[in-house]
């Protein structure tokens, strides 16, 4: 285990009367998956926010280290969290928030034009995570022809597409049965982590958070305890995932896909 | 039990009272433009001599114009009421309420709005009739108390807006009620015939041979039967062909798309080629009337010398007819445009606010959108524009089609759609922000 690739601390934030985060410290290392677990009304989805940098926490800091450095997100105004989301985060939500009248593959592609890849080469990437996570064949459906958890794995394909470093996932299999959600995980978990990712996952199912490396409990705003979860190291992630962001440069080649 | 559910489904939700307010204020334009329009018409039939006839022929052509898009908008109003609660309606179905239960709470609420916006819209009406009996016909203001309507008008237009809501509401939700995961997951994928186009192409030959049969029509009745009927054909035909061409031309953007703003706009369009006309409709009919009307006053330019004094006040007031039929209509294109796109942010709240944590930025989100209702727009003015001048062809010569001063008022009036239309967006993007940072 690496350096820490996003650390918090002091984290306040209260929305009107309500003390959403009384004082969080949390520090999330590189690689790691880190479940932030507790009742609906506890904060974690707060927490999840202020370390994404979706919302300023009225004290405290959250520093993101890469390999260019370390940025305060905390400090960053709105434009400028927005492109940090966009380049180097990804994002899975709970009901998957995919643009209905898109394509899966549109859907995944869309990650990656928005930080100006042209679109042919982001199809072709899409369409390698998509098939990469089970998905080959339905890359042309649009989103209310797949199932939960397929669209659930669409959500996850366009998460890390861009090459993110930080997956945040709140509740994402929150609206699945209890099979399709230990699917998903898996494919979540070998996505991320199993590519040397990390995953902040935010849930209050403690199936899903035993899968995680790490669980921490939250309650009233705090961070009342934490643990070590079942999840060890996760088997070979998506076998040849065109683990690349527009950084990389189109080492893979346009191959087209069959 | 269904008074119960009524009242919970009432309060207001995540949408707040934005979600409420823009049927109520829809249906009050709707109602206060019906009752200026008949308003201003009756004084019409109050003139006994020939040309009174002609004025009533003429002031029929322009409620025809005015009613249509009048209608449409309050079709769109009620779907809006209804659409609001169509997650939680389809939602009840599937907790098992009956069919009936779901039919009669969505009608209800559709009623109750309706209710309140036309009674807001009659008050607006009679605020309404000062300006509207300073409007000058036959040389004199038609005056206050002539524009004023009799109790059986003030009484059936609102009881005509409240059945208009529950007919459009019964309709919108049959969907619901019929499948319920068909709302939920949206899954249906619309396909459009050919047909349509081969059917909206014999119309509009058929329109030409009437306007064609005109030059040597004898009586003035005969003239405007044809008039109205090519009118109302090509009309017609605009709102057969209308949708399937929109989905012909965002088919071959969603392919060529780079941006994505672009893309998301033409899928957009794609998903529901209908409901991307119905938005842009009555800047279709104010195109067609556009160029109706150019060719009209160009006609009315070159027998404007006229030494008759009932003829020169007939040309100056057919163009304040066609000027208020104009005005009247880019309102309510306004109004619709706005309604839409209010209720359409409203509906994806939740997916502009993921969109938002993404990282994309206001302005994509913003852009799509835009996008989505201007190139249909531009596609809609531009072919409205075009069958119109096919139809008019045979009673003004292209020789007049083509006289610059038609031309100017064509140009001028479609570039005024167009802007309203842009408006209508530019008034709903705070709608957006709010929806994509809250």
């Amino acid at each position: 285990m690496g350096t820490f690739v996003l650390e918090a601390t002091g984290l306040v934030k209260s929305f009107g009367q309500t003390h959403a985060l009384a004082g969080v410290d949390l520090a999330v290392r590189t690689g790691e998956a880190v479940a932030i677990m507790g009742a609906s009304g506890s904060g974690k989805t707060t927490l999840l926010h202020c370390l994404a940098g979706i919302i300023r926490p009225d004290a405290g800091q959250v520093t993101f280290r890469s390999g260019a450095g370390g940025v305060d997100v905390t400090g960053l105004g709105e434009r400028e969290r927005s492109r940090l989301r966009r380049e180097a985060f990804g994002f899975v939500f709970q009901a998957g928030l995919l643009i209905p009248e898109l394509t899966a593959s549109e859907n995944v592609a869309l990650a990656l034009m928005l930080n100006g890849m042209p679109r042919p080469r982001a199809e072709e990437y899409a369409r390698g995570w998509l098939a990469a996570l089970g998905l080959a064949g339905m890359e042309d459906r649009r989103i209310g022809q797949l199932s939960g958890g397929q669209a659930q794995r669409v959500a996850i394909a366009r998460a890390q597409v861009t090459g993110a470093s930080v997956v945040f996932a709140d509740e994402p299999t929150g609206a699945l049965d209890s099979a399709t959600s230990a699917e998903v995980m898996s494919a979540l978990l070998h996505s991320t982590v199993g590519q040397g990712r990390t995953l902040v996952l935010v849930t209050h199912d403690a199936q899903v958070a035993e899968r995680c490396g790490r669980i921490v409990d939250v309650r009233d705003g705090r961070i009342v305890g934490e643990r070590a979860g079942a999840g060890a190291a996760p088997a070979a992630g998506p076998a040849a995932g065109p683990a690349a962001g527009p950084s990389a440069g189109p080492s893979a080649g346009p191959e087209v896909a069959a | 039990m269904i008074a119960r559910v009524a009242w919970l489904l009432a309060r207001p939700g995540r949408a707040g009272a934005a979600a409420l307010a823009l049927p109520v204020t829809a249906f009050a334009i709707v109602t206060t433009l019906l009752l200026g329009v008949l308003g201003g018409a009756q004084s019409f039939w109050t003139w006994t001599d020939d040309i009174g006839i002609t004025y009533q022929a003429l002031a029929v052509i322009a409620l025809v114009l005015l009613v249509v898009p009048l209608l449409s908008l309050g079709g769109a109003a009620a779907r809006l009421s209804a659409r609001r609660r169509d997650d939680r309606l389809a939602t009840l179905r599937l907790l098992g309420a009956t069919p009936a239960a779901v039919g009669t709470l969505a009608v209800l609420e559709a009623a109750v709005l309706a209710l309140a916006g036309a009674l807001v819209g009659v008050v607006g009406y009679f605020a309404l009739v000062p300006a509207l009996g300073l409007i000058v016909f036959r040389g004199e203001p038609l005056g206050a108390a002539g524009v004023l309507l009799g109790w059986e008008a003030l009484v059936a237009v609102p009881v005509g807006v409240v059945l208009l809501a529950v007919v459009s509401a019964v309709v919108g939700l049959r969907r619901v009620v019929i499948s319920p995961l068909g709302v939920r997951t949206k899954d249906e994928a619309p396909r459009m015939h050919w047909l349509r186009f081969a059917i909206g192409a014999a119309v509009v030959a058929l329109g030409f041979l009437l306007m064609s049969a005109l030059q040597v029509a004898g009586s003035m009745l005969v003239v405007f039967a044809f008039l109205a009927a090519a009118f109302g054909g090509s009309l017609a035909v605009l709102n057969l062909v209308g949708p399937w061409v929109l989905r012909l031309v965002a088919s071959g953007q969603a392919k060529r798309a780079k941006t994505p703003a672009r893309l998301i706009a033409a899928r957009l369009v794609l998903e529901s080629p209908k409901a991307a006309w119905r938005q842009v409709s009555g800047v279709a009919m104010t195109s067609f009337m556009a160029v109706f009307a150019g060719t009209g006053v160009a006609v009315l330019g070159a027998i404007g010398a006229s030494p008759d004094a009932e003829m020169a006040d007939l040309v100056v007031d057919l163009r304040t007819g066609i000027i208020i039929t104009v005005v009247g209509s880019f309102l309510m294109v306004a109004c619709s445009v706005g309604v839409n796109q209010a209720a359409g942010v409203l509906d994806r709240a939740d997916l502009y606010r993921s969109l938002g944590m993404l990282g994309m930025p206001v302005e994509t989100m913003d852009a799509a959108r835009r996008r989505a209702v201007l190139s249909p727009l531009r596609i809609t003015a531009i072919g409205s524009a075009v069958i119109a001048a096919v139809v008019m062809l045979p009673i003004t010569g292209i020789a007049l089609i083509v006289d610059p001063l038609s031309l100017l008022v064509i140009a001028a009036v479609l570039a005024a759609g167009i802007g309203v239309v842009w408006l209508g967006l530019v008034a709903t993007r705070p709608v957006l922000e709010r929806a994509a940072v809250a």
